[in-house]
């Protein structure tokens, strides 16, 4: 055993945990979307003629997709979660359940975990009938993160083509949509445009619940 | 370069850069790896899993080699993901951007191990910081080692402790984003500055929580027969919490000048098995929060705009979530000209091969690879 413990290890023997009813006590813990709101990313406002590292600020105009939040150019953020574009709606068919099966194509680890963080108490994406696919078999919609990467590149498009139609296309984050600072964007095309470094998980249900109400 | 020499072996081993093998205080030329696969046999298989597949949260592919039900050997291909990343030829301030983006989650290990690599290259003052970046590290540590058991959860197919787990992740991202404006450090830490109140860091609720999601798993029979026994792992030649929870007293934070650390008590558990690595992480959590208390750090930072410039070349080491992360850095007129990184990642994914190999069944495989708290992203970096 160790030298420093906090707590004793059960035995076994004593009344272990019933987590069903552990769960019950702790109440409903999901929130609405703009509850929590955080400063980087959200909508940047004002004007700037900084040298921009990503060339997210050309002839005054602000590229959201370009930008990498960094704070070091003169535009002022607004709290305001909407950091997304829709291009295409989400076809009707997934209006009662829409299944999301993400791919890693070359992140820094912050977009897997902001996209895991959908399934967590507090967003709770089921509510809003989304889900996650173990297999793009079984996929609605692709959401890739990450910067284009050699070995990738393939399995990206095998996991594209694997899907079912339609199918949506959704880019996740400044390094799929751009390549943000650390390379080039991760597809050409994408129907939902969620923007951040990474997205916060209330901008990437936000995205996709607008596209889906799109007519 | 205060701390480090280029010379013979000295100390315990951390890990590899692209061109250094790093011992606690110096650097060598790096050795080469032998290849050693085991020879597949007769009625075994190679049983292919990644890179991308549900139950992944990166991209990875293991070919596992199995006679059926045991695991006999796992070649990992992490190279996937690989990005090349063009740093070299940066001014200093703008690689930052790209540094904290190595591995998002610890980010602020690597930049401020960064930073304080280039506060050695050019002999800037920075004591003032220390207890700070420490509170960072210490903060990000408790988000860490709250997702690597979190993963455990998942594995054992416990939905409701993996469900407050994930709520209560998203309650410390909160609470680093309620004092830096992100949540994941991003543009909080540069060379000799920080951004961040850190007055709004309060840790009461997680610690309570946190005991309470502790407390249930420590008596759940079931759970502890899962982890426990399998992915043994008793190797001195590793690092981080897989090496404290295998007996040995490896420990940036204790063998490390970079960031002067007060006291604090080092959790060592002796069976270096899945079970242990949960103990080490979790007993972490409450030693972290002792920390950040005891420095009682209630001040705002703010950026500092200095101009760099100079020349030199600088390292740092630090205790990162996972283990040792260390930063080489050579800076001519305020440029680089080399960077050097060795993560934690590297003797854990090695390690985790070895825990593997010793006597697990299939079952065991996620449970094992969760409880090393690996990073795709860290390892997979190739500096242009
Ligand atoms: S905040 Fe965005 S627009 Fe401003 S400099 Fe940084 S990346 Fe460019
Ligand atoms: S967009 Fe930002 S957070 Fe997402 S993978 Fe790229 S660097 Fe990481």
């Amino acid at each position: 055993m160790g030298e420093l413990r906090h707590l004793d290890i059960g035995t076994g023997g004593e009344v272990s945990v019933n987590w069903f009813i552990n769960g019950i006590r702790k109440r409903i813990q999901t929130e609405k979307l703009d509850q929590y709101r955080v400063m980087y990313p959200s909508v940047l406002e004002g004007m700037s003629d900084y040298n921009c590292p990503t060339e997210a600020l050309r002839d005054g105009k602000w590229d959201m997709d370009k930008c990498i939040f960094c704070r070091q150019c003169d535009l002022d953020p607004t709290g305001n979660q909407d950091t997304y574009s829709v291009e295409k709606a989400i076809p009707n068919i997934f209006k009662k359940s829409l299944y999301l099966y993400p791919v890693d194509s070359g992140t820094c680890g912050a977009c897997n975990v902001e996209f895991t963080t959908l399934f967590s108490p507090q967003y709770d994406s089921s509510r809003f009938k989304i889900f996650m696919a173990n297999t793009p078999r079984h996929a609605d919609a692709l959401v890739v993160m990450g910067v284009h990467t050699e070995g990738m590149e393939r399995v990206l498009q095998e996991a594209y083509d694997a899907m079912p139609e339609p199918k949506v296309v959704i880019g996740l984050g400044a390094c799929a949509l751009s390549g943000g600072i650390i390379g080039r964007g991760a597809m050409e095309k994408y129907d939902i445009h969620i923007a951040g470094c990474p997205p916060t998980p209330a901008a990437i249900l936000k995205a996709i619940i607008e596209a889906r109400d799109k007519k | 370069m205060k701390y480090y020499e280029f010379g013979d072996k000295t100390g315990r081993y951390v890990g590899r850069t692209e061109k250094y093998d790093v011992y606690t205080s110096t650097l060598t030329e790096a050795d080469k790896e032998e290849n050693d696969n085991e020879e597949k046999t007769q009625g075994e298989i190679y049983f292919n899993y990644g890179p991308s597949a549900g139950g992944l949260r990166e991209s990875v592919n293991f070919q596992i080699l199995t006679p059926g039900e045991s695991i006999r050997d796992v070649i990992i291909n992490s190279g996937f993901k690989n990005r090349n990343i063009s740093i070299i030829g940066d001014s200093i301030s703008d690689a930052m951007l790209k540094v904290e983006r190595i591995n998002g989650f610890h980010s602020a290990s690597h930049s401020i191990a960064y930073a304080l690599a280039v506060e050695d290259a050019l002999n800037i003052e920075n004591d003032d910081l220390n207890d700070a970046r420490i509170v960072e590290i210490e903060l990000e540590r408790i988000r860490s080692n709250i997702d690597v058991i979190k993963g455990l959860c998942e594995s054992a197919g416990f939905a409701v402790p993996e469900k407050q787990l994930l709520l209560l992740r998203e309650e410390v991202a909160r609470i680093i984003s309620g004092a830096f404006a992100h949540r994941y450090y991003f543009s909080v830490n540069r060379i000799n500055s920080i951004e961040g109140d850190f007055s709004r860091i309060s840790l009461r609720t997680v610690e309570k929580q946190f005991r309470s999601i502790y407390e249930g798993l420590l008596s759940s029979k079931i759970f502890l027969d899962r982890i426990q026994e399998n992915g043994i792992v008793l190797n001195p030649i590793s690092t981080g919490p897989a090496a404290r929870a295998g007996n040995f007293r490896y420990d940036a934070r204790l063998d490390s000048k970079s960031l002067i650390y007060g006291k604090f008590n080092t959790v060592l558990e002796k069976d270096g098995d899945t079970f242990s690595r949960f103990l080490v992480r979790a007993e972490e959590i409450f030693e972290s929060i002792n920390i950040i208390e005891s420095y009682g750090v209630k001040r705002i930072f703010r950026k500092n705009k200095m101009e760099l410039s100079g020349s030199g070349d600088g390292t740092a080491r630090i205790e990162s979530p996972a283990g040792d992360l260390f930063y080489y850095v050579k800076i001519k007129e305020g440029k680089l000209a080399d960077i050097q990184m060795s993560p934690p990642s590297y003797l854990n994914i090695r390690n985790f091969r070895s825990a593997l190999r010793n006597k697990n069944i299939f079952t065991d495989f996620f449970f094992v690879w969760e409880s090393f708290g690996i990073w795709i992203s860290e390892l997979e970096v190739k500096f242009q």
